[in-house]
């Protein structure tokens, strides 16, 4: 079946073609047209932040963005963090701090926290506290403050990445 | 025996689970290996999704390259189960934990969670007790009640032993030598006399089919060098690089997407989709149906085109209770308050008469909280195929043989033709535990025969579509002797049957009347204190609203009530509320330790920083105590921030201490949630509140620094999951006593006006 191709994505470094409505939320062209499960539905509304990921290096929340305006952008999903196989320092410190409860908000979490760390080296509370504005209905804030913190060590000294793998 | 058991009955069935349908026996082959002393449900089991290898019993299978697979029936929703109980086989098998793979095994008769029912750990390996053959035949798989641990307290080190030994005794027959000779450790038996070694991936087979003579001893506490380890979840790499599987990441081949469009108020029925051509008219959508449950339904390409769809579809339906509301409500159970209870549970001494009499300081508040909803993160889904005359389910689900069940009475395909896949679980908390969107799920897949089909509740729907933590009124009156003594405490409270309501959808049969409901007093009764003359009663108030079991159940509410209450009685006798707690706690000790080290943890005794204000609160639910110090600092005019909270659990005997920590750190956060924000209000039938917009969760800026310590105490293990939550309520709102000098009887507290920073 010949289909017509409407919308080109860059994610994770691989482009994509998705023949999809404009205004359909990148949160669904990923999970349901690309199968990349990895970010969540939990809102619809960009409250909860579960379907967080990044637009040219920003977090941005994707249940409400229309598809094509990430076109032409690069996207980067949870599946696209940390390299070849192995762990990002956030990813690391996620596990250092046993962080995940259910896990299901924890994709946009780290997400968020990547965004932050990228922006804000070395994050204060304050500053964690106005870019992590992420519900986890399991309540791991503590641990992701701290892995948030560790993460900013990590990544400072690339030698604690290997020793932690 | 009976009569212990009818004792127990209100106790079992409080939590109890579905077990319809037939018994045991089709399609299930008698496990090779085993032990003689398992009873013989026990040992029926098929090892499905096992993979590779030789089954040791219904736990182990391992496989000739080692792998070693664990069968672990409780859903993980972020208690960390598939970690813990693996720990208990662990230990027992001596193996490493990093080499376990674990998956979710079929609902079969091995795996029921008896302790769900009896409030007693079974020992399925020297034999089960009458009751515990029933729910195991019938079988009742369910993880709820903060119960997984303590269930399988002995199956799980028994499994673990009895295949070590099995293992053991493959290898020395293999070596002609006495099991006596060799021993056990990390994955492989050792022959002590000349060191050999063989992995245990080598003897499986062999050891599959040796019957024990004798039980081994389990290991003496002392002597555990995995159970009480802080070991490294088994769950935690898949869910920080987004490859865990929730229930809405099954994508089974040919799969579509279903919304679903429930009825517009409580208890009403969609009768006709009016323009189902516009509806079909929306890009991807592929069928529009009304379900025999009243919701209705749009199949599409991708759930976003089933949302659209399901957003422009326009209705007729049957309204039953369109004047329902919370002013109205709550009128209703203000009156209920001032009639005959339908039970007095607890009634010590004569409490009339000691609140008549002259002296002492009498007391009295009256307490109220909303209707909450679960909210989980991941919203209510279930993704099934009908196919053949089979049918295959993919689900977050608290209860796998529910699931089971659910899944065949709607499809009308038979049990044995039935498979559940339990995925991960986004947040349970209760909610996961209920029929309704397996339910709907399976009629819109029974319409799609041939097609797999996910149908997924959009968080709206999620929100105001839930079994609802009911509403409560609470009323106290107590008499304080100048001494500081209880000499009267006199409690009724009225809300909705939460037992009757759940039970009424989850196990018709075992549904309660509202009158002997346990859940309805559990955190106002047996209190830990002394008193001499005691009376708790309670009303019921019959509404359509469906209320659910919410992380704790009745002590969520009634712990915010008796610890509040306590702190207005230790106003009144001018003492610490601390030190007044503690006086009256001489035949509680376990109690009075977990209060000492919370006070001790908080500085309480130290002087309060400036501008920091403290409350105290307590509670045992699910077989722990947990006390809990919430430090508040005053940043304006009713305007706080919540800087510490303090917690101390006594849960006996625990598995991993991180996980015990994480539970009582999260639990502690959701009950704080609820006090600080949790409102579902009802408007003309329906639900007011619709997403995270207008139901507030604690976020990251608002959650305080909380440090978690565990009691050593040899006991038996208590439940982690759920005790956590009680006690955040009253400690804030006693710390915001101390600051202002007001009483907070209604929750939220941002309702009266506090703001938290």
């Amino acid at each position: 079946m010949i289909k017509i191709l409407q919308m080109n994505l860059k994610i994770n470094g691989k482009d994509y073609n998705v023949d999809v409505e404009p205004g359909m939320p990148l949160l669904w062209v990923l999970r349901d047209v690309l199968d990349m499960t990895g970010t969540k539905y939990g809102c619809g509304v960009s409250s909860c932040g579960a379907c967080t990921v990044h637009i040219d290096g920003i977090a941005t929340r994707t249940c409400t963005l229309p598809v094509a305006n990430a076109e032409g952008k690069e996207i980067t999903t949870i599946e696209g963090i940390g390299l070849a196989g192995e762990y990002s320092a956030v990813q690391l410190a996620w596990i250092e701090h046993q962080v995940p409860q259910c896990g299901y908000c924890q994709s946009g979490m780290i997400m968020a926290a990547e965004s932050l760390l990228d922006e804000i080296p070395d994050p204060t509370d304050e500053d964690i506290n106005n870019a992590i504005t992420n519900i986890c209905r399991c309540g791991t804030y503590n641990r992701v403050r701290e892995a948030i913190k560790t993460a900013a060590q990590k990544r400072k000294d690339p030698g604690t990445l290997l020793g932690a793998l | 025996m009976a009569e212990k058991q009818g004792k127990k009955r209100n106790k079992w069935t409080r939590r109890a689970f579905i077990a319809t349908g037939g018994l045991l026996g089709t399609g299930l082959v008698v496990g090779v290996g085993g032990y003689a002393y398992v009873s013989r449900a026990v040992k029926k089991y098929t090892g499905s999704g096992m993979g590779d290898g030789s089954s040791l019993n219904a736990w182990i299978r391992i496989a000739p390259d080692n792998t070693i697979t664990m069968a672990i029936p409780r859903a993980e929703m972020g208690q960390g189960i598939y970690t813990s109980l693996p720990q208990m086989i662990a230990e027992e098998l001596e193996v490493e934990m990093t080499k376990i793979k674990v998956i979710h095994p079929q609902p079969e008769a091995p795996y029921s969670n008896t302790y769900l029912m009896t409030q007693e750990s079974s020992n399925a390996f020297k034999g089960l007790k009458l009751m515990e053959k029933i729910y195991s035949v019938m079988p009742v798989i369910a993880t709820g009640g903060s119960t997984s641990v303590a269930d399988g307290w002995y199956n799980m080190r028994y499994a673990g032993a009895t295949a070590r030994e099995m293992l053991i005794k493959a290898a020395a027959d293999q070596w002609g030598v006495s099991p006596s000779d060799c021993y056990a450790e990390n994955g492989q038996v050792i022959n002590r006399n000349n060191m050999e070694r063989l992995n245990y991936g080598d003897l499986a087979e062999a050891a599959s089919t040796i019957r024990l003579k004798d039980l081994p001893e389990l290991k003496k506490r002392s002597d555990f060098k995995v159970i009480g380890k802080s070991v490294q979840r088994l769950d935690i790499p898949p869910k920080v690089d987004g490859s865990a599987e929730f229930g809405l990441d099954v994508r089974p081949e040919g799969m579509l997407y279903a919304a679903v469009k429930h009825p517009g108020t409580i208890g009403g029925k969609i009768t006709k989709v009016t323009n189902e051509d516009e509806v079909l008219a929306v890009k991807g959508v592929k069928k529009v149906l009304i379900t025999e449950f009243g919701a209705a339904a749009v199949v599409a390409e991708n759930t976003w085109a089933a949302d659209t769809g399901t957003k422009y579809m326009e209705v007729e339906e049957d309204i039953l209770h369109g004047d329902l509301s919370t002013e109205g409500i709550m009128a209703e159970m203000r009156k209920i308050l001032d009639q005959e209870p339908i039970a007095t549970p607890e009634n010590k001494g004569d409490v009339d008469a000691a609140l008549a009499q002259e002296g002492g300081t009498l007391v009295e508040g009256t307490y109220e909280v909303p209707y909450l909803a679960h909210a989980t993160m991941e919203p209510m889904n279930c993704t099934v195929l009908v196919k053949d005359g089979k049918c295959e389910g993919w689900v977050g689900h608290q209860a796998t043989s529910i699931t089971q069940n659910l899944l065949s009475e709607v499809t009308g395909i038979p049990k044995k033709d039935t498979k559940v896949n339990i995925t991960y679980l986004g947040g349970g908390f209760g909610r996961r535990a209920e029929p309704d969107f397996v339910k709907i799920a399976a009629a819109v897949a029974r319409e799609m025969e041939g097609t797999p089909v996910q149908t997924v509740f959009t968080r709206e729907e999620d929100m105001r579509n839930d079994m609802y933590r009911p509403s409560a009124i609470c009323r106290f009156k107590a008499k304080v002797n100048p001494d500081g003594d209880i000499e009267a405490w006199d409690n009724k409270l009225v809300l909705q049957s939460v037992s009757n309501s759940a039970m009424s959808r989850i196990m018709p049969a075992m549904a309660v009347a509202p009158a002997k409901d346990q859940a309805t007093t559990e955190g106002v009764i047996h209190l830990p204190y002394e008193m001499k003359n005691m009376r708790v009663a309670f009303g019921d108030i019959s509404l359509p609203i469906q209320t659910g079991f919410w992380r704790s159940v009745g002590n969520s509410q009634n712990t915010f009530f008796s610890e509040s209450f306590m702190d207005e009685c230790a106003q009144a006798a001018g003492q610490d509320p601390y030190l007044f707690r503690k006086s009256k706690m001489k035949g509680f000790p376990r109690y009075e330790a977990v209060l000492d080290k919370v006070a001790e943890m908080s500085g309480w005794s130290t002087p309060r920083p400036e501008g920091k204000f403290r409350g105290i609160a307590i509670a045992k639910s699910f077989g722990s105590i947990v006390a809990e110090v919430a430090e508040i600092a005053k940043i304006g005019e009713k305007e706080f921030s919540i800087d510490n909270y303090y917690c101390a659990i006594d849960c006996g005997n625990y598995v991993n201490p991180d996980t015990v920590i994480a539970q009582v750190e999260g639990g502690m956060i959701f009950g704080l949630t609820a006090a600080l924000y949790g409102e579902i209000t009802w408007k003309d039938g329906a639900v007011v509140q619709s997403n995270f917009p207008n139901y507030e969760m604690v976020r990251m800026a608002v959650s305080p620094k909380v440090e978690v310590h565990i009691m050593e105490v040899d006991e038996a293990p208590g439940g982690v999951g759920e005790p956590g939550t009680p006690p955040a309520a009253p400690a804030i709102a006693n710390a915001l006593f101390a600051a202002t000098g007001e009483r907070v009887r209604s929750l939220p507290l941002t309702k009266a006006g506090y703001k938290f920073v």
